[in-house]
């Protein structure tokens, strides 16, 4: 780490990853539950299981986005941050946030919307805390008075996913008229501008890892982003089709979620053509494993296998199913789960201390064993979907009925799941077996960019 | 292409996007109010949403096929369950399944009466929706009523005894027709209970209740037996509390007046087959 104050991304990313471990927790309980009985069926119901893994995913990803941001500011506007205690103060009310919504939910306290649980108190801290760390990272930004398009890219992406929150703080009395304005914040989260953020970490990590020319990957960047907003915009009408909206939603978002892969297919392009180019020749390997592995599962979970059940005709049959949940497991994956590693990844070596920056067998176990464990849990709800759409919505078997004879595939899920446990262990365990470095270091940044950034 | 050129791609095709589902937005609100019925949306069909948020179910249930995956999807249940089951089953949902049997069962959400009412109400709002036809065919709770069973075990009737009588026919058409609905909780295989009770052989039965000394209905034939228990399904209850509660069957009572007589008649016929 170049700065002192970079440091702190240390500890946005343990936290991350300790919700990650948490999380995980929950997501096998709940896939043992499928196989039931459930013995802990008073203590901790599947529903307050359910929105506590979702709830953790949300936390863990965006303190892994706001320690990926601290990083990237500083490095990017080559300055100190404004305020390092402010940083911390940050942490500490998003952690407690999470803490007091995991507690409230298992005593019965929780909005009972999809992904949008948290108590109404807590959305309110939610908003606070991103007020602080946009003044934060604006007053960084300020006293530097330059920015690259990369942290601009960023930092429009993280804003631009506080104001899509807003519409989760108004009540509203009509259950069609409350979706249509959930999606707004969770469509628009993970189909917009979280690519966007997913975006500018991928270039910044490529610039980095590739020696990538700068502004190449920048004007790309603007492609892939304007792509994926030209089609993720209009393509929240696939979460409309059967909510009780105009008919017109149904066209639209067949055509447009049809081509949201383009988007994805542009970003595995660039992220696998920069790295080709340079040989993958930078010394932190694991970096560029989790980065190009971002770039490909995305292209897999989310644009193919959401391509799979996006058109009307098609998920008139799936919605509502298990197919859902493989598109989902493997579209947040990809995109998000697997970003914020690969930033986690790169900047470890310059956050601890004496950690080689060559990738270590450890390091490679965790990666194979968290791809294989979710590509088979992705097989294991996409059989399992398939096997529930035709029994249980074609042929018209009870859902029950249907659940018991898809059995075979949540003992897939249970195995395949463990699997995956396994690999976010060997992560956790490598990322916390070196201590974090308390003083700036100056270190090869792989190959520095080559062109001077913008200024203000 | 030059970064410029790019950037005026972006920020050209992201603010067109963006125009363009505002205006829809805009649009569709003028359409919600028809599409949703918001003029049934009273009072009790809004304390009932809170009722539905505050249990969480959506992690569990889906409704409108959007939720979790772990439990049945309720947007048309109350066409499927009358309003007595549904209240029934949400006072103490043990009753009804068993977790050795089906793997998993509803917790009880120990709701108080009010409340059970209310997010009925607010279940049965929902289900009047206007949502594109969604779900193209209904989604069942439990059951195997798949739609060639009930044809291949009637025909096997039919062979085995004369030709059934047209009318007959047009009954079993009716019985596992979505609209009817029968067959959403009435299996015609031995042993099979869904929601109300198996009818297989109902025909043979009718025969005996409405002899039998606990018949508590006014039927003196078979036929009448059956009619009654179309129309006026508390008029002898069968079954246990499986299926009715405090002297009310949980069926739903409208049939009486949404089918014809043409159509009862058919039915009955139909039902007189089962032996």
């Amino acid at each position: 780490m170049r700065f002192r104050t970079q440091r702190v991304a240390y500890w946005y990313f343990a936290v991350a990853l300790s919700l990650f471990g948490l999380q995980l927790v929950m997501g096998l309980l709940m896939a043992a539950k499928y196989l039931g009985p459930d013995p802990l069926i008073d203590l901790l119901p599947f529903d307050v299981a359910k929105a506590m893994h979702t709830n953790l995913l949300i936390v863990w990803v965006l303190a892994g986005f706001m320690g990926g941001t601290y990083y990237v500011v500083a490095e990017e506007s080559r300055t100190e941050l404004y305020s390092e205690r402010l940083a911390y103060i940050q942490l500490v009310a998003w952690t407690l946030m999470g803490a007091t919504a995991i507690v409230g939910y298992m005593l019965g306290w929780t909005a009972g919307i999809k992904m949008l649980e948290q108590p109404y108190p807590l959305k309110l801290v939610i908003v606070a805390v991103m007020l602080l760390f946009f003044f934060n990272i604006f007053m960084t930004i300020r006293q530097a008075g330059r920015w690259t398009l990369t942290e601009g890219v960023l930092i429009a992406g993280l804003v631009l996913a506080a104001l899509l929150y807003l519409p989760a703080l108004l009540p509203y009395d009509n259950y069609t008229v409350e979706t249509f304005y959930r999606w707004w914040t969770i469509h628009l989260w993970v189909e917009g501008v979280w690519e966007m953020i997913q975006g500018s970490m991928l270039a910044f990590l490529l610039v980095r890892l590739s020696g990538a020319d700068r502004e190449v990957m920048e004007k790309w960047l603007y492609v892939i982003v304007g792509l994926v907003f030209m089609a993720g915009i209009l393509g929240t009408a696939h979460h409309y089709y059967w909510t009780g909206v105009p008919g017109y939603w149904l066209p639209i978002g067949g055509f447009f979620s049809a081509l949201e892969p383009v988007a994805l297919v542009g970003m595995a392009i660039y992220a696998y053509a920069a790295i080709r180019r340079s040989g993958a020749a930078h010394p932190n390997t694991l970096a560029v494993h989790w980065t190009i592995g971002s770039a490909v599962f995305t292209l897999f979970g989310a644009g193919l296998l959401g391509l799979a059940h996006t058109w009307p005709a098609i998920n008139k049959w799936t919605h509502g199913t298990l197919i859902t949940a493989m598109h989902g497991h493997a579209a947040f994956y990809g995109a998000y789960a697997m970003i914020v590693l690969a930033m986690i990844s790169y900047t470890r070596p310059y956050l601890t201390s004496n950690r080689p920056e060559r990738g270590q067998s450890l390091g490679y176990w965790a990666f194979w064993l968290q791809v294989a464990g979710m590509f088979g849990m992705t097989l294991s709800f996409a059989t399992a979907g398939i096997g529930q759409v035709y029994l249980e919505r074609v042929m018209g078997l009870g859902y029950l009925d249907t659940q018991l004879k898809i059995q075979i595939h949540f003992v897939m899920l249970v195995a395949t799941g463990s699997l995956f446990a396994v690999g976010v262990i060997l992560y956790i365990v490598d990322f916390f077996r070196f201590a974090p470095l308390r003083v700036a270091a100056p270190h090869d940044e792989g190959a520095a960019p080559r062109h001077a950034p913008g200024t203000v | 292409m030059t970064k410029r050129q790019s950037r005026l791609f972006f920020l050209v095709s992201t603010a067109c996007f963006s125009l363009v589902f505002l205006a829809l937005t805009l649009h569709s609100h003028t359409r919600f109010g028809e599409l949703t019925n918001a003029d049934k949306m009273d009072a009790q069909v809004i304390a009932g949403k809170d009722v539905w948020h505050s249990n969480n179910c959506i992690n569990c249930h889906t409704l409108l096929g959007e939720g979790a995956y772990y439990a049945p999807d309720l947007t048309k249940i109350t066409q499927q369950r009358g309003e007595a089951y549904l209240a029934a089953f949400l006072s103490n949902p043990s009753k009804f399944y068993s977790e050795q049997r089906h793997r998993r069962i509803m917790p009880n959400p120990e709701l108080s009466e009010t409340e059970i009412d209310d997010v009925i109400a607010f279940l049965d709002w929902v289900s009047q929706i206007d949502n594109q036809g969604w779900p193209p065919r209904p989604i069942l709770v439990s059951g195997a009523t798949f739609p060639g069973t009930n044809t291949q075990k009637a025909s096997g009737v039919a062979s085995s005894e004369q030709a059934p009588p047209a009318a007959a026919a047009a009954g079993e058409q009716l019985f596992s027709d979505a609209a009817t609905g029968c067959s959403g909780c009435h299996s015609i295989a031995p042993g099979v209970d869904l929601a109300g009770p198996s009818l297989a052989g109902v025909g043979e039965r009718a025969r005996r209740t409405v002899t039998d000394d606990g018949y508590t209905g006014s039927a003196d034939t078979a036929a009448g037996y059956l009619r009654e228990s179309i129309v006026a399904p508390s008029a002898h209850l069968v079954g246990g509390d499986r299926f009715s509660a405090n002297g009310t069957s949980f069926m739903p009572t409208n049939y009486g007046t949404d089918l014809d007589a043409d159509q009862i008649d058919a039915l009955v016929d139909y039902l007189s087959t089962l032996k």
